[in-house]
Formats: structure tokens, sequence, C-alpha cells
């Protein structure tokens, strides 16, 4: 295929722009006058003939449109030559867009601004936003459209673009699989006459103004199933509008000044640079009544996903209570965007050169992180850790408020944090309830600075070693058998899809149907229940109040709980030793609950909730509260399922993202 | 009359400053019984702040205010020109690689001949509070006050967080340091010293730390046993610095150094307290020996925890140096050790405010030599220090007195 060229309805603007341009000129020069009054005579003449044919050429074009869906895109070919004339006011950009199966690149005035031809990642759509003014490269963003959902943030992003942005789209690979109507619709309504034909590894370029005109598309369609479509490499020019057509006209306080600083520079954040209408960047929540954490700093650990950190910020800057002169954001690496997030919220930032690769590099950054928040705040005895990809409960302040000086008091404990990880839709039912776990959940956590700065900075493991940081802190060299509060409904979210060892897969299957609460101003119950003899007198307390369950029936079954509400139940699996946890892993699988490792528990026993009742589960015979087993109860055991080649490697990779 | 309007000012903008002005607290100081026991008193006519002079100065803590854009914007509709000096934050200097945001440490105000310096305090670990060097860059205006007459910003400096007193002097309401002569006492030997972060890390890439578990429990206990020491030594008000194997950690590597087995600390011969040793026991550390005598040659050493012991050298000020002695027990030996004048300075180390010699490379080349760049683990203090000086043999009949082994 060749080149396309402009809609034809564009033709008559531009040629009349580039005579206006002229005529100013010619008439600002005296001495240039005289000599051309002939000629500018003449050239009237030939204008006036010129405007007369476009004027009948627009209408003309204007009626084509209406028709121009149904007709095929390659007869528009014909109205490929606009003659393209240096505009004196306006400067014009040389765009360069290149789709193939192995390699895309987008270069705009000669500049590369994307280019990617590494193997086995970068497919589906790419798309990059520029400046209509500066020609300044305000997001890129690749979606593949291969997947599922894709196409749905794909929408959601060009949604939020601002009307007059210069759009640039690219496929590499394959970008149409998953690539649904809702999504065509939205391409052919920027413009794109290929969009609602696009199909299995077609190459496809286009670049366009939004909600104007179109500056040029190139398609290349696959012969068949099994090869891609030839490369496409379409070249265009764009004409640059002046700064002020680019910009809102917001009144002008100090909130505005940072908005706009933000808003000039990256695109994709909606409607917080929406000119008529922007969304707030300061949100002013209600304080919370003898807040014991608003002096504790928050670190928030960043690295390149500035989306991400907007909407993490935004929850955590509405959550009640927050002290905004807590929080240090720290960014994993030079980027800029991110910077401009952490800014526009006026928030302060610290970027770290990145040191080591992938986990190893994850844990350096947690470790300058760690030590930066406590230098920075010499006074604190605690430091909040929040990570990006995380929406924090409205009560998360008044949460930590009400339990920190367990942390404090109790030498037993060894963090709280905000998430419970068998904490799902189905299995968590009670804001005020607290529990005491063996397990380190991580996503939104308290950190004791003695803990740190005696244990865990001296000997944090270096970056040749390739650990995690969590997997690290989970170690029983460091836990020591100390124990971490949390809440039975989580206060954090955990949205992040994208991510090392994360995937849309994974985030599905095991953080979608977390529960977060969105409850303000939480009373917990019975705080001082949770201190380390307190809370053996109420797991007694609550097993000689529970009710043994039918061990005859099938505990994955619904009908092994009975249709009751507010009831403490218990059941009695097999735990041979304190490290067997093949029948919970098995229950866990089968409760759709969180079985890639063992979380949320506490000498054998683990507390959840199904249909409304309290669920104990008592690992027999290891665990201390087996005497409570009747002795007409045999325990339930469930065999794991045969392995698979391979099978045992997934886990293990998975399970070091939760945190 | 400049002053009544920057703190018009900065009350307008809730900005809880206080006044450093070492003239006007010198002044203050002379009547401060009267002033305390007046605090919102009127007073007849101006007699602090209408001395002659070019500059005011005030501290402002840094975590106390946030908002400075509407300050500046009002600041010039009151006919202020200002100056802001940022710079780094050393709060993260001694992390690799981070960089954050440059931190303001200085403005000034300046309205016709008058000018308001305003410091910037920051926490720091260790608890105390730290001002930065005011230092010019390139584009500023050299001439926008005479910077060299600047009470602070000449070096970084070192405070205890202050106690703070509001007082009406001359009408305005001000908030001073409670106790004005100590502050300026304290001001007179304020200068701080970063640690050599950069050169720490080069240091490192040629010598890599030793990460081992035993490295890092040394390091613990060195730590805490610093921190315990300087608690009681503070406690007396008896002035130490960080000495021999100990400073050489901090200058070299900013770190205590793992095989050096010992925490040292020196102390003039002028502070000495007979108390020392029963508070050292009293915090838990018992005396392991006593070298010397106060006259001559001092020297005391506390068993910490495991095997790692705190040694104490005392040091004899001469015209034109200053020496330690060293004892060798079984042979009743005597050493000295020469050192040029030094006087001391602030840094931070292992998160405590701590002393170390100003002159520090000089400190530590008379007792390293120009070698003291390369680690030695073999060590022998009778012989290795470059500063050595043999000096004679205790007499026999005073052994018992200078030799003590416990």
């Amino acid at each position: 295929m060749d080149e396309w060229k402009p809609n034809p309805a564009v033709k008559p603007h531009k040629k009349r722009s580039w005579y206006l341009a002229w005529k100013y000129k010619l008439m600002n020069q005296r001495a240039l006058r005289k000599l051309c009054q002939t000629g500018a005579v003449l050239f009237l003449l030939v204008t006036v003939i010129v405007n007369i044919k476009l004027i009948l050429d627009t209408r003309r074009a204007a009626y084509e449109e209406e028709e121009e869906s149904a007709q095929d895109y390659d007869d528009e070919m014909l109205n490929v030559e606009v003659p393209r004339h240096p505009v004196n006011n306006k400067k014009v950009l040389d765009v360069e867009v290149y789709s193939s199966r192995s390699k895309v690149y987008v270069a705009v005035d000669g500049t590369t601004v994307l280019e990617d031809e590494a193997r086995e990642q970068g497919r589906g759509i790419h798309v990059i936003v520029l400046n209509q003014a500066t020609g300044h490269v305000m997001a890129k963003r690749v979606f593949d459209t291969y997947s599922p959902h894709e196409d749905e943030a794909m929408v959601l992003f060009l949604n939020m673009v601002a009307r007059g942005r210069i759009l640039i789209f690219t496929i590499k690979d394959e970008g149409s699989f998953h690539l649904k109507d809702t999504a065509k619709n939205v391409l052919k309504s920027l413009g794109s006459q290929v969009a609602p034909f696009l199909s299995w590894r077609d190459m496809w370029t286009f670049v366009g103004k939004k909600g104007g005109e179109v500056y040029g598309e190139k398609h290349a369609k696959s012969p068949a199933l099994s090869t891609w479509g030839d490369p496409v490499l379409l070249k265009t020019e764009v004409h640059l509008t002046s700064v002020e057509d680019a910009e809102c006209h917001w009144p002008d306080t100090e909130l505005n000044r940072r908005r706009k600083r933000f808003c000039s520079k990256v695109e994709g954040y909606g409607s917080v640079c929406s000119c008529k209408d922007p969304t707030p960047i300061e949100f002013n929540p209600d304080p919370i009544k003898d807040n014991k954490v608003f002096d504790v700093p928050v670190a928030v650990i960043a690295g390149n996903r500035p989306n991400y950190l907007y909407r993490m910020l935004r929850s955590l800057l509405s959550a009640q209570g927050v002290n905004p002169q807590m929080i240090t954001v720290f960014i994993d690496g030079y980027y800029e965007e991110p910077m401009d997030v952490v800014e526009l919220f006026g928030l302060s930032g610290i970027q770290h050169t990145p040191i080591s690769i992938k986990n190893a590099r994850v844990s350096q950054h947690y470790k300058a992180s760690l030590t930066a928040t406590f230098n920075l705040f010499p006074d604190a005895k605690f430091a909040v850790v929040l990570e990006e990809d995380l929406d924090i409960s409205i009560d998360f302040f008044s949460f930590l408020s009400q339990s920190i000086h367990l942390l404090e008091e109790d030498e037993s404990l060894y963090c709280i944090s905000a998430w419970n990880d068998q904490g799902y839709e189905h299995t968590a039912e009670d804001p005020s309830l607290l529990y005491r776990v063996e397990t380190m959940p991580g996503l939104g956590w308290v950190l004791r600075k003695s803990l740190y700065k005696d244990e865990l900075e001296p000997k944090w493991p270096t970056p040749e070693k390739l650990w995690d940081w969590d997997m690290w802190m989970r170690m029983p060299e460091q836990r020591k058998g100390r124990e971490c509060i949390i809440p039975d409904i989580s206060r954090s979210y955990h949205f992040g899809i994208v991510g090392l060892n994360m995937n849309g897969y994974f985030h599905e299957a095991y953080f979608k149907k977390h529960k977060f609460n969105t409850v303000p101003n939480v009373q917990l119950k019975n705080v001082e229940s949770l201190r380390k003899d307190a809370y053996e007198t109420e797991i007694h307390r609550l097993l000689g109040e529970a009710e043994v369950l039918d061990h005859s029936k099938n505990p994955c079954e619904d009908s092994f709980v009975p249709d009751t509400e507010g009831k403490v139940y218990v059941m009695f699996i097999r735990m041979e030793q304190e490290a067997d946890f093949t029948t919970w892993t098995q229950l866990a699988k089968c409760l759709h609950i969180w079985d890639l490792d063992v979380r949320g528990n506490h000498k054998g026993l683990w507390r959840l909730f199904r249909k409304k009742n309290h669920f104990l589960v008592v690992g027999v015979p290891a665990s201390p509260y087996s005497f409570k087993k009747p002795s007409s109860v045999t325990p339930i055991y469930m065999e794991p399922p045969a392995k698979e080649e391979g099978a045992a490697a997934v886990p293990a990779v998975a399970a070091a993202e939760q945190t | 009359h400049v002053v009544r309007k920057f703190l018009g000012l900065i009350s307008s903008h809730n900005i809880p400053v206080y006044l450093i002005d070492p003239l006007i607290l010198g002044l203050v100081d002379k009547d401060i019984a009267q002033i305390r026991s007046t605090p919102d008193g009127p007073s007849p006519h101006c007699k602090y702040f209408c001395v002659p002079r070019d500059f005011t100065t005030f501290a402002l803590l840094d975590k106390t205010w946030k908002h400075e854009v509407g300050l500046f914007r009002t600041a010039e509709k009151m006919g202020f020109q200002w100056l802001k000096i940022l710079n780094k934050d050393p709060r993260l200097d001694g992390m690799d690689d981070l960089s954050g945001m440059e931190i303001p440490l200085h403005y000034i105000f300046k309205l016709a001949s008058h000018a308001i310096h305003l410091v910037v305090f920051y926490e720091r670990s260790g608890n105390y509070l730290w001002h930065g060097p005011l230092r010019l860059k390139q584009h500023m205006d050299r001439k926008f006050v005479p910077f060299r007459k600047l009470h602070f910003g000449r070096y970084p400096g070192a405070y205890e967080k202050p106690e703070l007193l509001h007082v009406s002097i001359d009408d305005l309401k001000v908030q001073i340091p409670k106790n004005p002569s100590s502050f300026l006492e304290e001001m007179s030997h304020s200068r701080f010293l970063e640690c050599r972060y950069r050169e720490a890390r080069a240091f490192f890439q040629l010598y890599p730390d030793d990460a081992s578990l035993d490295a890092v429990e040394f390091r613990k206990k060195a730590k805490s046993l610093l921190h315990l020491a300087a608690l009681t030594l503070n406690n007396l008000g008896v002035k130490f610095w960080l000495s021999s194997g100990t400073c050489l950690g901090w200058y070299r590597q900013c770190s205590v150094i793992p095989h050096s087995k010992d925490v040292d600390l020196g102390i003039f011969i002028r502070d000495y307290k007979a108390e020392i040793i029963p508070a050292f026991q009293k915090a838990g550390l018992p005396l392991k020996h006593k070298f010397g005598k106060v006259e001559d040659s001092l020297e005391l050493s506390f068993q910490g925890e495991d095997d790692v012991k705190l040694d104490i050298f005392f040091f004899y000020e001469e015209d034109d140096h200053i020496w330690n002695g060293g004892t060798q027990a079984k042979s009743g030996k005597k050493f000295k050790y020469l050192f040029p004048k030094f006087t001391l300075c602030w840094t931070e180390f292992v998160e405590l405010k701590v002393h170390v010699p100003c002159e520090t490379l000089q400190y530590v080349e008379a007792n390293y030599g120009p070698d003291w760049k390369v680690p030695v683990k073999r060590w022998d203090w009778k012989s290795s220090p470059s500063n050595v000086q043999d000096n004679g043999v205790w007499p026999v009949d005073e052994w018992d007195d200078v030799i003590q082994i416990y």
C-alpha cells in the first residue's frame, strides 16, 4: 500500500492560512510592497479563484465524507498530493511512524521518540501523545491488544487524552486479536479509516489530532494466518498550534500552577487536566481524633508506573488523618513522569539510581528508601511503607492510629500490615476485627525503626544476592517467631496488574476479589486482645465457643458450613508437623483464597469467614489448639493432585510477587 | 523597624521563627531575668533591636513549615527583596545514589539597608539540629548583602534542640532560646563536618566492605557501646572526640572498621573528672585497666559487651603539639603519641552527634601515616603508629598506681 494523505476536508484550511501568512508578511515590509504591488494584485486574483475553487472543494468533500465509511479507504489515495509549503508562523513537525512484526519506531523531527525491537515484548498497539503546541512527547503507552482487556485500558486512556493532542499509533507484531468493537469505534472516531477492519497480524500506523484532523494512516494486510503484513512506514507532517491554544485557562493559584506545569508535560490523567472542570489535586480529608500516626513518615516505593502512582497518591491523600508533609515518594530510577506526578500533588520525591537487576534491584531500592526515610525523619519510631500499586482505605490511618501502640509495646510483634492475604470478598466480613499472623503480608505496613536499624539494615541482602526483600524478611532468621497484626478486611487494595512477576491472569486469580474497607472511622474491636498472651486467651475463648463442623462432609462444598450468620465454627485438618501444609494448601485452593504459599496462620490456626460465620481451621496434631478436637472427629486430609511437569516453578515466582 | 515588618510577615504566615542573632541575644542576656519575669511588659524605648547593625538573624525549624510560595509573594508586596539559598540534602548524602530535591538552607529578606537572615535548621539522626553552609551559586547576586558579615553560614553547624521562650523585647513578641548565654556558647563551637561520603564510597570500591555476620555483629556492638559512652560522658559534661581507629573509620569509610575490635575516644586532660570511672561502672562498663595518672599518660579502658572494649585516651596540650601516652603493662614501658594542635568540630557518626578533630586529615596522618587509606589488619599500638615515641619506663615503685589491670 502506498502513501495515504490527509482528509480532503482539511485542504482549504491549510491553503488559506498559508496565503494569509504571506499576505501578512508582505504588508509589513515596506520595501517589498511597492515592488510587489503588481505581483500582489495578480496574486490576489489567483487566490480569489483558488478560494472559490476551494470552497467548492470543501462542499464536495463534506458531502463525500458522509459516504466515506462505505468506501474502501484505498480510494483515498487519489487525494494524496497536498502540496506542503513552509508556513511562516506555524511550525511543522515531520513525523515518521513504522509498524512491523518485530520492530516499531516513531521519529518526530528526526528524533526517535519510540524504538522497540526487543524480542518477545512490546506486542500490541503503541500509542504516543504529542503536545500540539510544542511537539513534546506527553505520553507513551503500549496496549497488548492481542490479550484480553487491554483494549479496554486503551479506550480508557484515549478518553483521558485532552482534545487537540496529537496521537500516534503503531502496531508491533499483533494488535487485533482482542481489539473489540468498542475500541475500534474509538479509533474510528479519531479519524482512522482502517481501524474497523484491522485484523490478524495486520500492520498499521496512524497519526491524527484528537477531535480534529487526520495527518496520515497506513495499513498492510496480512495475506495469511501464518504470516504478517508487510512493514509499513508512514511519513507525514503535523502543524503545531500556539501554546495558548494548547493550554487551559484556570484561575492563577498555587495549586493551578502545579496543575498547569503537569498538564503541559504529560497526558493520560483525565480530568485532572480538564479545562472546564478539573478534578481537585488537594483533598483535605477529615482529620482523625487523637491521631497517633500523624508524625509517622510514609514512604511510597515507586517504579516507573506513573499512572499507578497517580491513582495511589490520590487515594492516600484522601485518607482521613493523612499528613502530606510526612510523605516521601521514592522513585527507582531517573524517571521524569513519576516525579511530575509527585510534584503535581506537592509532595517530596527522591530518585534512586538503579543498582543491580530485577528483584535485587527492588530490594536495594527498598533499603535505600527505608534508610533515607529514617534519616529524613530522625525522630520517627516507625515508618509506614506503601507501594505505588495500592489503593489506600479511607480509614487506613485510623486503623493504624488505633493499633500502633501494640507495635511499640509488644516485642513479639514484627509489623502491622493493612493487608489480609486471605481476606477475599467471600472470606472477610468484620472491619473491626484484627488477627495475629505468623506471616508478613506487606502491601501497606508499618515498620519499627529499631527493627530496621538494629536488625534488618545491617544485614540487608547485598545486591549480588538476587533476593526479594519481602521473602527475605519472611525468613525465620529475620522474623524470629514474631508476628504481624492484620485486619480481617484489608485497608489496602492491590490494583497493579503490570509489574515484575505480575500479569493480568495472576491479578484476576489472586487479587481482584480481595475485600477492601470503604467504611470511614471504623472503631477497632478489642485491640488489647491482640497482645501476645491476651490473644491466646481470646483464641481459647473462640474455640470454646466454636461449633465443630460435620467432618464427614466435603469442606470445599458450600454446604459444609450451615446457612447461619454470626456463628463460630471450627474444623480440623491434618497437619503432621509445623511445616506440613499439604491439606491446608488444598483447602485454600478449593476455597479460592491464597494458596501459593502459606499465609495467615497463627500456631497452626487459620481464621476466616464463610457465609458470614467465623470459620476456624486447626491443623492437627501440629497446632497447640489440637486438644480442642473431640476424639470422635478425624482430621480432614486432602491429597495434593499429581504433580504436573514444571508446575512447581509457577508458585515460586508468583509467590514472590505478593508484596 | 524592618524586624517589626518581618515579624508581621512571618506571623501572618504562621511561621514559628526564633531569634538567634548573637548581637541582640548578647544584649538580651544581660537583662534576661527582667525579660523573663515580664513576658508581656511594655518597654520604654527601643533598647535591643535598634542597636545599629546590618542584619538580624532568625532561625526556623524546617519541619514546622512548608508553604513558602505565599510567603514570598507577601514579602514582595511589603517591599522586601529576598534571596533563597538551596543546596543538596545532607541527610541523603550518605546514601548510595539517592537524589532528592534541593532543600532551602538560608533565606535573606532585605528592606532598605537592613536585612533579615533566616537560617533553616534541620533535624538529623542523632537528635540534633543542623544548619547548612551558605554558598552562593554562580548566577547569584554577590552583593545582595555583605555575606561575609553574616553570623551563620560560613560553616555548617550543629546544635542541640533549644528550649524556647516567648518574650517581649522592645514591644516585639519573639521567641528566643531559653538560655541565651548557653546558646551563644554553643554557637561559638558549632562547626559541623559532614562525613566524606564520596571518598568513603570510593574506598569501598577499592576495598569491598566486610559483610560477614561477625562484622555486622561487631558494628552493632561498637555502635551501642559508643552510644552508651556518649550518653555517660555527656551526662558528666565531659567533652570527648573520636580518636584512633574509630576516628579513622569515620574519616575513611564513614563507618566502624569491623576488624578494629574496640572503640577509641579522646578527652583533654583538663576535662578529666574523677567521676568518669564510677559513671561508666554504673552504666554497666567495668574498668578493665587504668594506665598512667592524671599528671602523665592517663589511659582508661572499659569492658563492653563481649570483648568489645572502650579505650579512653587523655590528651595533654603543649605549646606546639598535643600528645597522649601509652603504657606496656608487662614492662612498664611508656610511649608517647604526638599530634599537631587541633580544635574540635561536630559530626554525625552511627546516628550520634559527636566531636572529631576539625583538622582530621592531619590528625589521622599523624597517627596512621600517609598510607592511612590502605586498610591494615595487623596493628601494633607500640610500633605501628607513625607518631609513636619511646617515653622511658615507669619507676617500679609507681607501678601499682600507674598499671592497674582488672
